[in-house]
């Protein structure tokens, strides 16, 4: 068992546009991305809980030519607008760091 | 056909380059010098007041470089997005700009100006037409939207800038553009693969992002081949790598593999990365849908009024153990205070962040039941004139800074205020109203396309 911070090389997040924010999550070997791509843990239901969503707003998608996996979700205020932390949208990573990865 | 050599200056406009990397990249023979000069990310304000987010001094130093360039190996040089969001007075301002080192180098270059602000009324009849639909979770235009627009720019594709070729032009500045069309309109119109220019359009345009070591910005070349492209760093000393090269469709989009610009979609599924020394990687397999309709993005904004800021910090390790509760109970006081000097609630809105609890991820914060030590408090308020956004926060201040909570031992003051004059007047205050596509009939139907030289030719030269 391990937490995703401790297989990925990359986790980070920004805006897709003003109105997506889009976290990727990048490794620097085949079997991490393997271990995390299989292990099912980067599920719609699982990222949707951490994001306060609903499962159909998000979108994973895995990009193995770059060992990454993408994920997609909309943002909950429009990027500037008031109330808005977080223009840029680059600091809405950390709930990932933690998440636990078993092997499957 | 002949390779192609496009060199991307720098991923913005503004963020620099090296000239050592610009004069190597010179020296490869390229066919066009250009760069982006806009991004969306650093929000509404720079679109609805038409001000650059980076500096005239910058700016005019990579500018002068690239003109130079341009001059001098007789190639154009392109300027997407500029000013940042593309509007009319942010191209002024790059004119501008322009004017001073054409009179400094003494040269006379034709220049094209796209310019692709649109009218909020000229959105009316594609509203009711149904031609503009939504780009993500944003509602459906209506004539009221478009009547509360301030400003309004289409992103451009290709075409124009190919259109301004064909007319002479030597240096084109437009307005609000696909990132990779800049780079991908001069290959496609002397007939390189569609889905390969575009792709190699997307991978530049964020200049030395694909490039290792990582010591800020600097230019990339690709190069497009028949059935391939490759992509390198100007300076000599640096590399592109497969793995960065690859990465970079994932950067900003929402989808690696589907890319959706003016004309058609790319579409990266089947495209393969291979480094084929150590400091270029070349990419092939990428395809290009064309779409039957031509579609151009629109962003827009819309004024909200004006924004008064306050910070101030709390070391009071009660008050900060209780600081939720608290700042509820300072929420209800300011809309009384307000009220009693004859502002109503529905004429501002006020946001109190917590730094050190929840400030940056708000109700997605996993951590929001830990206590620090101390915590930043930041109240924003905006409302529809500057002198309402100051009363009110002047009242959340005061508020903050004297009300009582249980426990309360710091009668003196709760905040630590870290300035004088404590609030803070940040100006005018949009928010982004328009984020949709627009069906046109033509890639110029959004276009102003004019032809100036912004230096007067002297005497001599005319009666020659």
């Amino acid at each position: 068992m391990a937490r995703l911070r401790e297989l990925a090389k990359v986790i980070r997040s920004k805006n897709a546009g003003a109105l997506l924010l889009t976290l990727d999550i990048m490794f620097d070997n085949e079997e991490a991305y393997r271990t995390v791509f299989n292990s099912g843990v980067l599920s719609p239901r699982r990222i949707a809980s951490l994001y306060n969503l609903s499962d159909n707003q998000v979108e994973i998608i895995a990009f193995e030519v770059a060992l990454a996996i993408k994920i997609t979700i909309p943002r909950h205020t429009i990027a500037g607008s008031p109330g808005d932390s977080d223009v840029y949208g680059a600091q809405q990573h950390a709930p990932l760091f933690d998440l636990e990865i078993t092997a499957s | 056909m002949r390779p192609i050599k496009i060199m991307a200056a720098s991923g913005m406009l503004g963020y620099g380059f090296t000239e050592e990397g610009f004069n190597h990249g010179l020296d490869l023979g390229v066919d066009l010098i250009a760069c982006d000069a806009g991004s969306a990310d650093p929000g509404p304000y720079y679109l609805g007041s038409g001000t650059p987010f980076v500096s005239r001094i910058a700016v005019k130093r990579d500018l002068s470089l690239m003109i130079r360039g341009g001059t001098q190996e007789k190639i154009p040089v392109f300027i997407g997005s500029a000013g940042g969001s593309g509007s009319d007075k942010q191209i002024d301002w790059t004119l501008e700009i322009i004017r001073e080192i054409c009179d400094e180098q003494n040269i006379y270059p034709k220049v094209a100006v796209l310019r692709t602000e649109l009218r909020p009324e000229q959105l009316v009849s594609k509203i009711n037409s149904g031609k503009i639909s939504p780009l993500g979770p944003i509602k459906n235009l209506n004539e009221n939207d478009a009547d509360e627009t301030h400003k309004v720019v289409s992103m451009i594709g290709a075409e124009p800038f190919q259109q301004a070729v064909v007319e002479g032009a030597d240096i084109v500045i437009a307005g609000r553009s696909s990132d990779a069309a800049i780079y991908a309109a001069l290959p496609l119109m002397r007939g390189a693969d569609p889905g390969l220019a575009w792709h190699m359009g997307k991978i530049i345009e964020c200049g030395a992002q694909v490039i290792e070591p990582r010591e800020g910005q600097d230019c990339v070349i690709g190069t497009i081949y028949h059935d391939y492209f490759t992509i390198e760093p100007g300076h000599p000393d640096r590399r592109c790598t497969r793995t960065r090269v690859a990465a970079h469709t994932l950067y900003e989009n929402p989808s690696p593999y589907e890319l959706k610009e003016p004309s058609g979609t790319l579409i990266t599924k089947s495209a393969t990365f291979e480094q084929i020394d150590d400091r270029v990687v070349r990419v092939s397999g990428s395809k290009w849908e064309p779409s039957s309709t031509y579609t151009v993005k629109i962003e827009g904004v819309k004024k909200l009024g004006f924004r008064t800021v306050f910070f101030a910090g709390t070391r009071d390790p009660i008050l900060v153990s209780g600081i939720n509760k608290f700042i509820e109970s300072c929420q209800t006081r300011v809309e009384r205070d307000s009220k009693a000097i004859g502002i109503e609630k529905e004429n501002y809105t006020l946001n109190i962040k917590v730094y050190g609890k929840d400030a940056v991820m708000g109700a997605n914060e996993p951590l929001s039941d830990q206590s620090p030590h101390e915590v930043g408090i930041l109240v924003d308020v905006v409302a529809n004139d500057q002198d309402t956004s100051k009363a009110v926060c002047a009242k959340a201040r005061y508020s903050l800074l004297h009300t009582d909570f249980p426990g309360r031992m710091c009668i003196s003051g709760n905040l630590a205020i870290p300035f004088s004059p404590s609030d803070l007047s940040a100006g005018e205050v949009y928010e982004f109203n328009i984020w949709h596509v627009m069906e046109c009939n033509d890639p110029m139907e959004t276009v102003r396309m004019e032809f100036i030289i912004p230096n007067d030719p002297p005497k001599e030269r005319l009666n020659g």
